[in-house]
């Protein structure tokens, strides 16, 4: 006998649609996938043979050819157990009915027949809505992820035997309700527990970030060791806009992909914080190799990337950033196949001043020599350094500052102005690609940064008197227009344009003397 | 043109000869002509086997297209035989017999003063380095340094920033600037200054030639100013050079425990230096009428504030914004502004320091 039954493969962050072609003969009994599935998809025959009979099916002795169609695309991960049980017993002639062909199956089979969770079942389902294919059969466990995808009718389980009396119709299953709760209310219930309000003193660097969130700017941080560069990172994704529920689709698909989501939250709300260690290696960075799996860039989509102790990155992983910072994707070719992944997050860099971390600090002596120094910021190279708008220095706050009890601002405070200034950028690039200040393209630069005479002068001094390295220039521009829209401002005046200068340290020539 | 004599002389450091015999050298030329000179029994004596050969096997031909493209690259040859070697170097015991320059030679007969001290200079260090060599160069002096990091780069930036002269003394050829970061620094002084060295172009500088150019940055120079320096760096060398050929000596006081003033307090202690509190106290040992005071700058509340808190000592950001109340966005572009017309210097740490 010959069945066919449905199910999604994963392409990149796509899904697609695999048929299952179920073929019995007699004969001597063998087993057979055919298809292109990796080692995971091949041992699946292990799996259903023993998930089967342990469930109180029959599994005859016989021989059995499985296809994988299309059979030219690479097959990856256990997703395709359930279909591929399913398709034996429809084969086998041991469902009462023929609904089994209304249903897509995915799902992972244990020995004893339960059924366990998968990756990407969020960017399977929303390929699969977008083709027409809206009834599924899903594991349980995967149940949260699919909660906010409207028009689907979505059945759960956890054992196989409980699909197969769904299909038979013997027990009433209702689907799965949609989340009752808005994204909104959602998203309120997960909100970022770190605020700036918790970080004592660094208003220059607090400052920095806001004009980063509001201008989606890339930041370095300089400071000594402790100075608190990790907290404030980690305070950042706070005062960012909130994802919007597409954005939150999309964060989700990837990190559902990767298996890096937490199944009990189901939909990402907060933007995501990566922060990928120094010794991390370029494929985990950037995504790809043999499994096709999204890399830390893109993990950080639409959120935040951040690399502690920039400079002690090898010189490949820096430059391999170069490609996201500019397109806002990554794209991974590979033997098969090329995969293009989202991947624009908002870059926030932290480095010490020098190796061993005091210079210029007050209370600590610098033990590096002039060449040391030289060398380590010379790790980071001028093409990246284009490509970060912000410097700034953090310093070790004292000891009384800590037990102040002076008020800070909290994060909530400071989101409401970067909000206010968001919206003035989308009103501003309203018919362009473009959605913050810092993707300005150089004819957008040019229109909407114009300088006064007396910036234009402030300028001109500024370049001369603190020799700034020309790169600066359009960068400056950029950030003074952030501060623009933060304040409010139509023009660019003289006292924004005199912050921005202050945000580029490292261009500067006297940095190491 | 270079005299057969100074031919002997360029050819002798071009293969590293040191110093002495160059002198015992062009001693002996005084009786043996120059193309007989290295069949003299006693320059054979004199020179290691080694040099010996690379000396005699080298032909004139190749020396003088050697001269000629260096001397297309700008670089002029000063041996003690020609005019324009300095007056100040010619009678000292241990005279460079040549040296190579690129840029103003006018400047060597200027007064001039030597601005030394360590490679790693505390943002104290840095800021009177700075303030020292504005007013002095701005009253014309020139200012001698070594080219190196720190208090030297700092003297040599400042006065080109101030549209100064300076002299720059480096320990290797002018090829292979030591450190290679002040090559473009190197590069400026040629244009703007003089740049000098008794290296030849493709000479590497080595661990002893930097003692050895010290003797030049003080014979050059009428004083030795010393801002902060601890007590067993390069910069004694230079102090002791100083006092050997009878140069002034100044020191700039720094506080008692710090490390890096442990010579300039040193000096003073011992009466060996005359203290020194400020430009103008240099300016008028040497009866040099001061420059007029900077123009009075118009300043709003906000910025005369900032100056106000700055003038009881360096402060970092975070001191200034609780201390003057100003919202952090103002005070970045107040003391950027500040910053751009010269009045004060940020240092690292968000540290910022009135000039």
């Amino acid at each position: 006998m010959l069945s066919k039954v449905k199910s999604f493969g994963l392409n990149g962050i796509e899904g697609f649609l695999t048929e299952i072609e179920t073929d019995i003969v007699g004969g001597v009994p063998h087993f057979e996938i055919v298809g292109l599935g990796d080692t995971a998809v091949k041992e699946s025959k292990e799996r259903v043979k023993s998930a089967i009979r342990n469930s109180g099916f029959d599994y005859p002795s016989k021989h059995y050819t499985i296809n994988l169609a299309p059979a030219d695309v690479k097959k990856e991960g256990p997703l395709y157990d359930l279909g591929i049980a399913v398709g034996i017993l429809a084969a086998t002639e041991q469902l009462a009915t023929k609904t089994y062909k209304d249903f897509v199956f995915v799902g992972e089979l244990s020995l004893d027949g339960s059924i366990k969770k998968v990756k990407g079942v969020l960017p399977i389902l929303i390929s699969a809505r977008s083709m027409g294919y809206t009834k599924f059969v899903l594991p349980e466990e995967n149940a949260e992820e699919a909660k906010f995808i409207a028009g689907m009718e979505i059945y759960s389980f956890s054992h196989l035997a409980a699909v197969v009396g769904f299909l038979n119709g013997e027990e009433e299953t209702k689907s799965l309700p949609l989340e009752a709760k808005t994204f909104e209310e959602v998203a309120k219930e997960n909100q970022n527990k770190l605020d700036f309000e918790n970080v004592k003193g660094q208003a220059m660097a607090k400052r920095a970030l806001e004009i980063a969130a509001a201008g989606g700017h890339n930041v370095l941080m300089i400071g000594p060791p402790g100075s608190g560069k990790s907290m404030l990172a980690k305070c950042f994704s706070g005062i960012l806009p909130d994802l919007t529920f597409e954005e939150a689709l999309e964060v989700t698909k990837i990190h559902s992909v990767a298996g890096e989501l937490d199944l009990k939250q189901g939909i990402i709300t907060n933007r995501p914080f990566r922060t990928p260690h120094h010794t991390a290696t370029v494929v985990s960075l950037t995504g790809g190799g043999s499994h096709s799996k999204p890399g830390e860039v893109s993990l950080a989509h639409n959120g935040v990337l951040y690399l502690d102790e920039f400079p002690e990155y090898s010189r490949n992983m820096i430059e391999t950033l170069r490609q996201p910072l500019e397109d806002g994707s990554i794209t991974v070719a590979r033997a098969m196949q090329t995969v293009t992944y989202p991947s624009s997050f908002t870059l926030i860099a932290s480095m010490n001043p020098c190796p061993c971390g005091n210079y210029g600090a007050k209370d600590r002596e610098c033990k590096c020599s002039p060449a040391q120094i030289h060398k380590y910021l010379s790790k980071i190279s001028g093409p990246i350094m284009d490509r970060i708008d912000i410097h700034v220095e953090v310093d070790n706050i004292a000891y009384s500052d800590l037990h102040k009890d002076s008020k800070e601002e909290s994060s909530a405070s400071i989101k409401q102005r970067v909000d206010k200034a968001r919206k003035v950028q989308l009103e501003r690039f309203k018919n362009s690609k473009t959605f913050s200040n810092s993707k300005m393209t150089v004819p957008q630069t040019k229109k909407f940064c114009v300088l006064s005479n007396e910036c234009q002068s402030l300028m001109e001094q500024a370049f001369s008197n603190l020799k700034l390295s020309a790169r600066a220039h359009d960068r400056i521009l950029k950030v003074a227009r952030t501060i623009a829209d933060l304040e409010g401002e139509e023009e660019i005046l003289p006292q924004h344009l005199a912050e921005a200068i202050s945000y580029r340290g490292l261009d500067r020539k006297y940095w190491s003397i | 043109m270079l005299t057969r004599k100074e031919k002997i002389l360029v050819l002798l450091s071009m293969f590293e000869v040191s110093n002495k015999k160059q002198e015992t050298i062009l001693e002996l030329m005084e009786d043996v002509s120059p193309e007989k000179i290295f069949e003299n029994q006693k320059v054979v004596e004199l020179l290691s086997n080694e040099e010996y050969h690379k000396l005699v096997g080298f032909d004139e031909l190749t020396l003088d297209r050697c001269i000629e493209n260096m001397q297309k690259s700008g670089i002029t040859i000063l041996t003690v035989l020609s005019e324009d070697y300095p007056k100040s170097l010619v009678d000292l015991p241990d005279r460079p017999l040549i040296l190579y320059a690129k840029g103003d030679l006018s400047l060597l007969g200027r007064k001039s003063v030597a601005v030394v001290g360590t490679r790693s200079p505390s943002n104290y260090g840095k800021i009177v380095t700075e303030k020292f060599v504005d007013k002095l160069a701005r009253a014309g002096i020139v200012i001698v340094s070594g080219l190196c990091y720190g208090v030297d780069a700092i003297a040599h930036k400042k006065t080109l920033d101030v549209k100064g002269k300076t002299i720059a003394v480096v320990g290797s050829g002018f090829n292979n600037i030591y450190p290679s970061t002040n090559t473009n620094l190197a590069n400026e002084i040629a244009e703007n200054g003089l740049l000098l060295s008794e290296y030849y172009p493709s000479f590497v500088a080595k661990r002893y030639t930097f003692p050895r150019r010290n003797r030049i940055v003080a014979g050059l120079s009428d004083g030795v100013l010393i801002t902060e320096a601890g007590i067993k760096s390069g910069t004694v060398h230079t102090k002791e050079f100083a006092l050997e050929y009878g140069k002034d000596m100044f020191a700039v006081p720094g506080n008692i425990g710090s490390e890096k003033s442990e010579l300039p307090n040193y000096l003073i202690k011992t009466a060996q230096a005359e203290c020194v509190l400020d430009g103008d106290d240099i300016l008028s040992y040497y009866g040099i009428d001061k420059v007029a005071k900077k123009q009075v700058v118009a300043l709003n509340f906000d910025e005369k504030l900032i100056v106000d808190l700055l003038a009881e000592g360096d402060k970092n950001f975070d001191d200034l914004a609780e201390k003057s109340k100003i919202p952090v966005n103002i005070l970045n572009s107040c003391l950027t502004t500040l910053e751009i017309r010269g009045l004060i210097r940020k240092l690292p740490a968000q540290t910022f320091a009135l000039l």
